[in-house]
Order: structure tokens, then sequence, then C-alpha cells
């Protein structure tokens, strides 16, 4: 990675080098315990059904680490999703051609993005507040909307939505690693990237160097919810229902695949390549669990569990680097 | 043991540690009297880095002890040894002929040490009276509860003590800043101190204020409590000092009476070097047209209905008082502050809905006050402190050319003679001259015609302040309009072709270079009714058309 | 001490109606007054003792819990675990309760995992220094599940009428756990305006580093906080399931919103040191108000959610307004 995302050189960039291998390493661990625990979990068809929901919250960890790294959060992302989610599936119902209503919900969760955006922006409220604000709001209007019913006689074709092939390899794998390199070269190698990091690091002195810190900021709520649009998508031709309370706890994964793969919660720091890590292993770690037999209330303890450890690693190491 | 103070001819980045140093006889000097602490042969190392280096320093009862040295010559470091944030690697402290060791702040203060920060920490949702309690045992009712009012009573007294009337039940954050520095001393005194250590005190009080506090320091003398004195203003220091330490590069230079010091003998202590001239000698030029224009520029609470112009080639002091509205109304040029009522014109041209990114490719760039906080993002490397501002002009369909990025800041950094670290290496490691020369680097890449400068030498060493005032100067030569803000009257005057003056918010004086003084200055700056400033503000108008 | 010349006085602070209105709580109060009235005229039933009676009882969950995490906002932190330790310290006192421990040992049993929670809590936001956003999201998920795994997702039921008491008793005609609410309200009071852990709280909350060098124990107090806030939720738990008869195995899901809502919509401010334990009550009932008012006025309960977060917006919102109104240096 660039100087932009570390305190100093020298030896330091080889302990951060090494997070990411140590992550692959968990990762790999992880991958021979789970298919000890089950004979399911490395087949082809285990893989296919596991990417669509690591691509699902995959794609909203990126623009995640970008919220994170401006010392920011949205903790509405779940929300989000269900309100993306009911407008996909009621508008359907209500007689909108399905491609059609496709194209509301990833617009519906752009909006809500921009909602997001604007109150961080032009009310100069923290974002912990507002999001927390939204995380009710959000998912309240996808109770209402739906009236607490839900949508599931999607036609056939819907449920391959994310799964059209390109030879051997899904479609939504495709759409991801697009967007993991596109957001990478972003935040990496454009200016925008630099004046994510500049407002992470010292958002006062961004402004005072003419760095457009409302606009970034904006366009960072604004790309999370689009990317939350084109999740919700996803998941709902997933599993075949559009209802209120999908998501639900959905900004946890996220948020600790984020800090897991290295990112801050202070801000200034974070990168692509260990969000992506990230998001393998809790994707991993759910889907091996759940082949297992283990249920999801383990699973939610552990995940809680994880995310705890991963953010007092991160800041026990970073302290270390002083 | 050599005595080093003068004659080697170092480079400001190349001084060689250690070789100043003096012992015993010179720093516990001739004056007879109780001394409250003493620091004997004091090291404190940071990393690798000695930042303090066998250093004596004693603090006699009823005397003000100055303590002067440039940035980064360890004057803080030394007074936090004493305060207990941190302790000594090697040497003593010795409090009343006791040898101690403070682990925190509390301690020290126990002990009858108190420090008064820069930045005051005050709580300022709480009130005044609470403020001076907080972290003691506060007055308590029979029944066990809080007993406010006796609390209160007690901040009455504690601050009239001190010919103070405030209100006692205010949140703090209502007060000026010179008030609250006053509840700071205050909470010190109550807490018994004998012996407080101010850093910086002047900083952001007005000349009136300032006096004042010297009041309230001569008075705490004369009660027997010791006073250090950290400041780089060095008219004050004479003026309330007993005796004067001089630090350079964490040793130790010198300690002697007030009296048996000149400010230039100060400045040579300090640098190390032989300074010709103490500031600047500006080469005259004719100015050009009329660059930026300020026309009845308002923004409420802050300033009121400014006209000023800055012509091209030419350097605009302006001067004034903390709270004059300076700073506010240069950040409003830049687009950092909404305009209320009011035009800015450039290069003859009105804009409006200026934002910094407008003010820029408009060719106004802005220096700010606070290098640390505002001025530079600590991780990144110099050249990315150079280039945040230009990354439009170095990028291609928004990537960043990553050649054209070094090419630039190399040029800048080389331009201001960076020193101390490499281009790629976080701009944290660098001295404090140096970082505002990374600042200025950073506004000149963007080659703007009109820059704001705002307090550009403030706590920056004397050897890079030279620097700088060379490069104002060329930036003058080379046709910019330059608005110089600075709470240094020798700055401003020295380096002004013309001297405008603010106060409360209002235009209050405008003078020519030649006809210029410190008295005039001040006077229109005061707002003093008698005899000198009559009514600048007509006159001001009057000069507009 | 004297010979000091000038008297400098401070412009006397402004007067009485301008410091009422700079308080804290007083936009919230304002705004109850106002929709009480409003409601009373356009909701039917709304004026009435037996509603207000019910008001009160469901605001005294949320109420006394915000009493509690009012603390912790105060002092620069936040606790989103609520819901969860809600449940936890349910399961657990109805547990108790049902194997026949008697009233005391199920309020022992809620009020101890609440405290051991809360602990936890505490332990990590001040010696793991984990930010507490995400302390208490993580424990939000990790006690929720703690409780299913314990209870297997079972149900607790056929609570003793003796351990039901603190829910649905009455003394002096009055409901048992209003009385509760504004006995804890006062005792919340005189903590924060006399104890030197409160008014730490509120040292830490508004200036942290000063705080640290004036040698306040910042960990401690922000820790107790912590703990207090289990304290609270095990008290409210016992009240809770009083009422219930039964606990479930989602018993208080979505409670840490509302709680939340209720400290930050009464005034208390999100970023610390500023607020009032009056703010976290009129908060509290301001939103059984709400909810009151929409189920008369015939709002479908799945808009609740929708309201919550709409106010919550709202609150922060015009808290940022008012003190740029009143031009708060600060």
């Amino acid at each position: 990675m660039s100087q932009y995302t570390e305190t100093s050189g020298g030896f330091l960039s080889r302990i951060k080098f090494s997070r990411e291998l140590v992550l692959l390493g968990v990762l790999i661990a992880i991958v021979i315990v789970m298919s000890l625990l089950s004979p399911v979990f490395l087949t082809l068809g285990n893989f296919l059904n596991t990417s669509r929901y690591f691509v699902e919250i995959g794609l909203i960890s990126l623009g995640m680490t970008l919220i994170i790294i401006t010392s920011g959060i949205d903790l509405s992302v779940g929300s989000n999703m269900a309100l993306v989610s009911v407008v996909v599936g009621f508008s359907f119902l209500g007689g909108v051609p399905l491609p059609l209503a496709i194209v509301l919900g990833v617009v519906a969760g752009l909006a809500a993005g921009v909602f997001n955006g604007l109150f961080v922006t032009m009310l100069d409220l923290h974002p912990l507040v507002v999001t927390l604000g939204t995380f009710a709001l959000f998912r309240g209007l996808a109770y209402g909307f739906s009236d607490a019913d839900a949508v599931s006689s999607f036609p056939a074709w819907f449920a391959y939505f994310g799964q059209a092939y390109f030879g051997p390899v899904p479609g939504q794998l495709i759409v991801f690693v697009v967007a993991v390199v596109a957001v990478w070269l972003l935040l990496s190698r454009t200016r925008f990237g630099r004046y994510v990091y500049a407002i992470g690091h010292n958002e006062e002195a961004a402004r005072f160097s003419g760095v457009p810190v409302q606009r970034v900021k904006l366009a960072l709520y604004a790309g999370t919810g689009l990317l939350v649009g084109l999740a919700s998508v996803i998941y709902v031709s997933r599993v075949s229902t559009a209802r209120g309370d999908a998501g639900l706890g959905l900004e946890l994964d996220v948020i600790a695949a984020v800090v897991l793969g290295g990112a801050s919660i202070y801000g200034g720091k974070g990168s692509i390549a260990g969000t992506v890590l990230g998001v393998l292993i809790i994707a991993t770690l759910r889907n091996g669990l759940l082949l297992a037999g283990v249920p999801s209330t383990w699973q939610l303890f552990l995940l809680g569990v994880l995310l705890l450890v991963a953010v007092f690693l991160n800041e026990f190491f970073r302290r270390e680097e002083g | 043991m050599e005595k080093q103070d003068t004659e080697t001819a170092h480079d400001a980045a190349n001084r060689t540690p250690g070789d100043a140093m003096s012992r015993s006889e010179e720093t516990h000097s001739g004056r007879e009297g109780t001394w409250i602490f003493r620091l004997s042969s004091v090291t404190k190392r940071f990393g690798g880095v000695v930042a303090v280096r066998e250093v004596d320093f004693d603090l006699l009862e009823g005397e003000v002890h100055a303590l002067v040295g440039e940035n980064g010559a360890g004057k803080s470091t030394l007074m936090k040894m004493v305060d207990g944030v941190h302790t000594p690697d090697e040497g003593s402290l010795e409090v009343g002929r006791e040898a101690v060791s403070f682990s925190s702040p509390r301690e020290a203060e126990a002990a009858g040490i108190a420090m008064i920060p820069q930045e005051l920490d005050l709580f300022p949702e709480l009130s005044v009276a609470e403020n001076l309690f907080v972290g003691r045992k506060r007055p308590r009712t029979r029944w066990g509860g809080i007993d406010w009012e006796t609390m209160r009573e007690e901040a009455r007294r504690s601050l009239g003590s001190m010919g103070v009337g405030l209100d006692v039940n205010a949140p703090v954050k209502q007060l000026s800043t010179a008030n609250q520095q006053i509840v700071a001393i205050a909470r010190a005194l109550l807490g018994e101190a004998r012996a407080v250590i101010m850093d910086e005190p002047t900083a952001s009080l007005t000349e009136r204020e300032a006096e004042k506090l010297f009041e309230i320091i001569a008075d705490l003398t004369a009660g027997g409590v010791g006073v250090v004195y950290i400041s780089h203003r060095l008219e004050e220091v004479f003026r309330v000092a007993d005796r004067i330490t001089v630090m350079r590069d964490g040793s130790h230079v010198k300690t002697a009476p007030a009296s048996d010091l000149d400010s230039d003998e100060l400045v040579r202590l300090m640098v190390g070097r032989e300074m010709k001239e103490q500031l600047f000698s500006r080469s005259r030029r004719e100015a050009g047209d009329v660059a930026l224009e300020a026309c009845g520029l308002t923004r409420r609470g802050e300033f009121e209905n400014v006209y000023l112009i800055v012509r091209r080639g030419e350097v605009v002091g302006l001067a004034g008082l903390i709270g004059a509205g300076r700073t506010e109304l240069a950040q409003t040029v830049f687009g950092l502050r909404k305009v209320d009522a009011g035009e800015i014109r450039i290069n003859g041209e009105g804009v409006k809905g200026l934002s910094p990114q407008r003010a820029m490719e408009k060719g106004v760039f802005y220096v700010p006050e606070e290098r640390k906080s505002q001025g530079l993002i600590s991780p990144f490397s110099i050249s990315g402190n150079i280039t945040l501002s230009i990354l439009d002009r170095i990028c291609r369909m928004g990537f960043v050319k990553r050649g054209r990025e070094r090419e630039t800041a190399e040029k800048f950094a080389g331009s201001l003679s960076i020193r101390g670290a490499g281009m790629d290496d976080p701009v944290s490691m660098l001295s404090g001259g140096n970082q505002q020369k990374v600042v200025l680097a950073k506004s000149l890449a963007r080659e703007p015609s009109i820059l704001l400068l705002d307090e550009p030498t403030r706590g920056v060493d004397v050897g890079a302040k030279s620097e700088i005032y060379r490069l104002i100067n060329d930036l003058a030569e080379e046709g910019k309009a330059v608005l110089l803000i600075s709470s240094e009257l020798e700055e401003i005057l020295s380096m002004s072709d013309r001297v405008l003056v603010m106060r409360e918010g209002r235009m209050s004086g405008e003078f020519e270079r030649d006809e210029a003084t410190q008295e005039k200055v001040m006077a229109a700056a005061a707002g003093v009714k008698a005899g000198q400033a009559p009514g600048n503000e007509a006159e001001v108008r009057e000069e507009r058309e | 001490m004297s010979g000091v010349s000038t008297t400098r006085v401070e412009k006397r602070s402004d007067g009485l109606l301008r410091r009422s209105m700079a308080r804290p709580e007083a936009p919230a109060l304002i705004f109850l007054l106002a929709l009480v009235i409003v409601l009373s005229v356009v909701a039917d039933g709304f004026l009435g003792t037996s509603n207000f009676e019910g008001i009160l009882a469901q605001v005294v969950v949320i109420g006394i819990i915000a009493l509690a995490v009012n603390q912790v906002v105060l002092s620069g932190e936040i606790d989103i675990s609520t819901g969860s330790m809600l449940g936890l310290c349910a399961m657990a006192a109805g547990t108790v309760a049902v194997a026949g421990g008697g009233l005391f040992f199920t309020l022992l049993a809620g009020v101890v995992v609440g405290a051991i929670s809360g602990a936890v809590n505490g332990f990590l936001v001040t010696v793991a220094r984990i930010p507490a956003i995400i302390v208490t999201l993580g424990m939000l998920y990790a006690l929720r599940g703690v409780l299913l795994l314990v209870t297997g997702g079972d149900w607790v039921t056929g609570l003793p009428a003796e351990t039901r008491v603190l829910g649905i008793g009455s003394a002096f005609g009055v409901s048992l756990p209003i009385i509760i609410l504004f006995a804890l309200f006062i005792v919340m009071e005189l903590v924060n305006r006399h104890s030197d852990w409160g008014r730490n709280v509120l040292a830490v909350g508004g200036n942290r580093r000063a705080s640290v060098l004036a040698g306040l124990p910042v960990g401690w107090a922000r820790f107790w906080a912590f703990v207090l806030v289990g304290v609270a939720v095990g008290i409210a738990s016992v009240i809770y399931i009083g009422r219930a008869g039964s606990v479930q195995t989602n018993a208080g899901t979505g409670l840490e919103l509302q709680v939340i809502a209720a400290v930050v919509i009464g005034g208390t401010s999100i970023s610390g040191g500023r607020g009032s334990t009056l703010a976290a009550l009129t908060g509290a009932v301001l939103i059984g108000v709400i909810l009151n008012g929409m189920v008369l006025l015939g709002i479908p309960g799945v808009w609740q959610d929708a309201v919550l977060g709409a106010l919550i917006l709202l609150a922060v919102s015009t808290d940022v307004l008012r003190r740029k109104l009143l031009g708060d240096k600060a």
C-alpha cells in the first residue's frame, strides 16, 4: 500500500504487510477446519451459494471501508437493505415490471445513502447519530410499506439473477471483482482516495487545504447506499423473498469485516485488500458454521465476539506502532 | 566543561546538540533566597531522541523566572518533568529540599506546583465555580451532598483576591479567553500552589489583558509564589522576568538576571550564531493593480463593514489584538466562512459563493494559524502535504501522476530549503520551522496570486523566521499580493508596505509604511481615545474612493 | 493580596428566561407540552388517568434504563446493548422466580447478571480501549446469542405472583413501577448533583484531556457508568417480567434504540458533557406519549420504528441548530 496508509515507513510497513498475510493464514485455517466439520463444505455448489452471500457483504463493505477511513460509520446499511428489498418486492407486486422494480430498488438504496450523507454534511451531525436514526427510520419505512408482509412470488428467472454464468464463473463474482478493483483503484491511485485518507487523518487541515470535504463525504454515503442497493437485489434474488426484516444484523457483519481487515475505527487507516480478506473470513465462517449445523444463534454470538477481538487487536498493535 | 554560547556558525538545521553546557554556578546564580524546586542535571529521552540533556533549573520564591528558547529547545519538556507529566530519565527533581518523583500532574499539584498550559484545560460546560474545584475535595453539606453555595463563595473570594469579578455560575464556555485564563490561574491558586508555570500565557491575550496578567503575576510573586514564564515574546520577558534561562537543543545555555541581558544577546544565545539584523529589511517596489478588494464585508459577530485592498507586489500587514476578527476575515476571503453582507472582488471581479476550491481557482490561498491542526496532515509525507492542494493539477482523469507529484513537491521543497527529512518521510518528523515551510510550500505550489498569511512565523525558530521573511519579500517582488496577519508588531512594521489595523471587528486604522509606528498601530488596535487615534474609520473610508 | 487595579467584570450572565431556555431539557419539555396539548384535542381518549397510567407503565422500563444510559452518554460514551441485556436479565430473573426464589432473589439475579454485563462493557471500553459503539454493538449480538444458547429457544413461563409485584403491584393507589421510576429519578438526580462520581462523569464527558490532567479517575468514572446501566437494566427486567408474566427469547429486542432515542430526544448531547437526568426522563415520557398518540390516532404499529428514527434525527438536528442560534462559543 502507499505511504498514505501508514504512520511511518520501514519496519512498520512490514508489519502491515504481514497483517494481510496473517488474515490469509486465518482464512486458510478456517477453510481447513470447516471442511473437516462438514463434507459439503468444499463443494462447488456450496462455494457458489457462499459466494452470493459474500458478494452481498463484500459490496457493502467496500463502501463502509471508505466511510470508516474518514472516521465515520454507517449503522443503517442493514435497514437500508430491508428498504430496498421491500421497494423491489412491493413495487413488483403492485404491477411494476420486475426489471424496473429492480432499478427502483437500487435508486432507493442510493437515495437512502444520499439522505444519510446530507444529514452528515449539511447539518454537520455525527454519522453515528445520523445512522442510528436512519437505522430505525429505514427499517421502519420498510416495515411500514410492507405492512410487515412479504413478497415471494417472483418469476423463476429472478432466482438466477445473480447466477448468470460467464464461462465457468458466476456473474455476481465478476461484479464483485470489478467492484473491488474499481474501489481499490479509487482509494489508492486517485486524488479522491487521497482526499479520503486526508479527511480521515485531519479533517480540518483537509478543508483548509481546499479538499472538498463535504462533497467527498456525501459521495461516500451515497456510494455506500448504491452498493447496498446492488447487494440487496442480489440478496432478494438469492432468498427469493422480499420482506421488511431483511438485513437484520448486517451492519455487524460489514463493520466486523472492515475492522478485521485492518481499518481503524478512529479513521485514517484501512485498505481494500484487508477488507476483502475480512469479508472472506466472515463469510466462510458463517457458511462453515451453518453447514456444520451450528445454530444461527451461535453465529451471532461468535460474530459479536469476533468483532470485539478484531478491534482490540487492531488498536493494540496500533499502539505498539505508537 | 565548556561554555558554548556564541560564535560557532551552525546552520539552523545542523545544530549539534551537546555543545552547550553550563553548570551549577551559572544556574543557581548569585541570588540568595530559598528555592521552591530544583532540577539537577535532568535528562529526558523519547525513543532515541534526547529532548533534554543534563539541564539544571531552579525557581526561587517570589521570583519570575523566564524560560526562553526556540521551538524544540526543550522548554516544555523540561517543565513537564516538574509537573509530573514526564519523569526524568536521569537527574533529580527536588521540591523544598526533598527529592521527589511525580507520576502525575495531580501529585505535582499536591506538592504545590501548578502548570497552566496554552490549552487551559478547563471544562466548558461546567460553571466557573465548579471548574475551580474539579479534582479536589469539594465542600460538603451536613447531609453529605455538595455544598454549592460554599463553593461559589470560595470561588468569588479567590477571583476577588485577583481583583476580578466574574459570574461564578456561568459556564466557562461563555467567558473570553482572558477570563478563562484567569479562572485557570485561580484554580492553581486554590490548590495553594507555590510555583506556577505559565506556558505562552499571552498568546491569546490583548495587550490590556496581558497587562492585567502581569499585575496578577506581580501580586503572586509579592506573596512568595514563584512563576516560571515560558514565552517567545522577548519584550514581555524583559518586562516581567527577574531571571532568564536560555535553552537550546535540549541543553542549558545560560541563566542570568534579566538586568544582565539584552534582547540581542538573548537572541544570540537562543540561536547560537550572530544575527546581524533581527528582522527583515524589505526591498521597495511600486505596487501594481488592485488584486484583492473587500467592500463592506460583514460577518455577524465577527467583523463588520470591512474595506480593504491589497495590490500586486505589496505586502499589507493586518494588525490587531486577538478577537479583532483578522483570522475570521482572511478565512472568509478564502471561502472557509460565509459572507453575510458585502462583497469580495478578486482582480476586479466580484465573487459570490466562495468556497476554498473556488478561492484557489481564483488565485487566492490561505496559510492558517495553527499548522498542526489546520495546516498539515501529520502522517502524510512531505510530498503528500505539499501536493494536497494541487492534486487536480497533477492528476489525469482523477488518477494521481506520481512522476509529476514528485517533481512538483521537490521543486517547492527545494525553493524553501526544507530540511530534516526525506520527501517520503512523514511530515511529523520535521521541526516546527520546517513544518511551517511545508505549509508554505503547499500554498506556493498552487501558484496563487493572492496570499493570505496568518501568523506565518508563530512558534518558528529565529533561523527559519528570517527565511520566511525573505520568502515574503520575494513573493512581493514577483508581483504577488500578500496580506500578512501577525501579532508581532515589529514583524508587521518591518515587513509591510501598508499597515491596516482592526479592532473588535472593524477597521480602525491605516498607515503607510513611513508613518506607522508601534504606538500608532497599538492605539488603533486598542481603541485608545485620547489624542492618538482620531476617527480612523472615517479616514479609512475616505481613502476608499 | 491587593494593589491590583482594574476589575474586569464579565457581562452579567443572561436573565432567567434565557438561562432556562438554555437548559438541555428545555426544547424537549416544550415539545412534550405542545404535544400533550395537541393530542388532547385531536386524539380521543388521550386525556384520562387510565391512559396516562398506561403511558407511564409502558415508559417505565425505557425510563429506568434511560436514566442510567444517560450517565454513559454524559461521560462521552454510548451503549446500544441494553436490549439484549434486558432479555438476558429477564431470563435470569424469570428462571429464579419460577424456581421459587421469591422476589428478593429474583431481583438479585436480574441485577447481578446486569451488573456483570455492564462490567464487561465497561472493561472492554476502559481497559481494552475499544470504542464503545463497537463494544456495545458486539455485545448486543453476543448477549442475545448467550440468551438463546442458554434457553435453547425456550420461553420462561409461569412466574409466581409474588415475584411479579414490581411489575403489576401498586402502593398508595399508584402503580409500583411508576413509583420506582420516580424514586430512581430522584436518586439519579441526587447522584448527578451531589456525588463526586456524578460531577466527574460530566467533567470527563466535557473535556477528557483536562480530566486526565486534573487527575480525575477517567477510566473508573466511565466504567461505573456502564455497570450502572447493567444494574438499571436488572431492575427494569424484574418490572418487565412482572408485567409480562413470562419471558420470551426475543424479550427486549429493539429496546436499545428506544432508550438512546429517549436520552437524545430529551436533550442530552450525544457528544458528552452536557445534559441532565430530567432530559432522560422527559425523553422517555415523550416517546411514550408519541407511541401512545400513534395508537390513539390509528397509525399502524408497523410505523413505530420509522417514527422513532425520524424523532432521533429531529432531536439531534434541532440540538445543532439551537446551539448555533444561541451562539454557544463551545
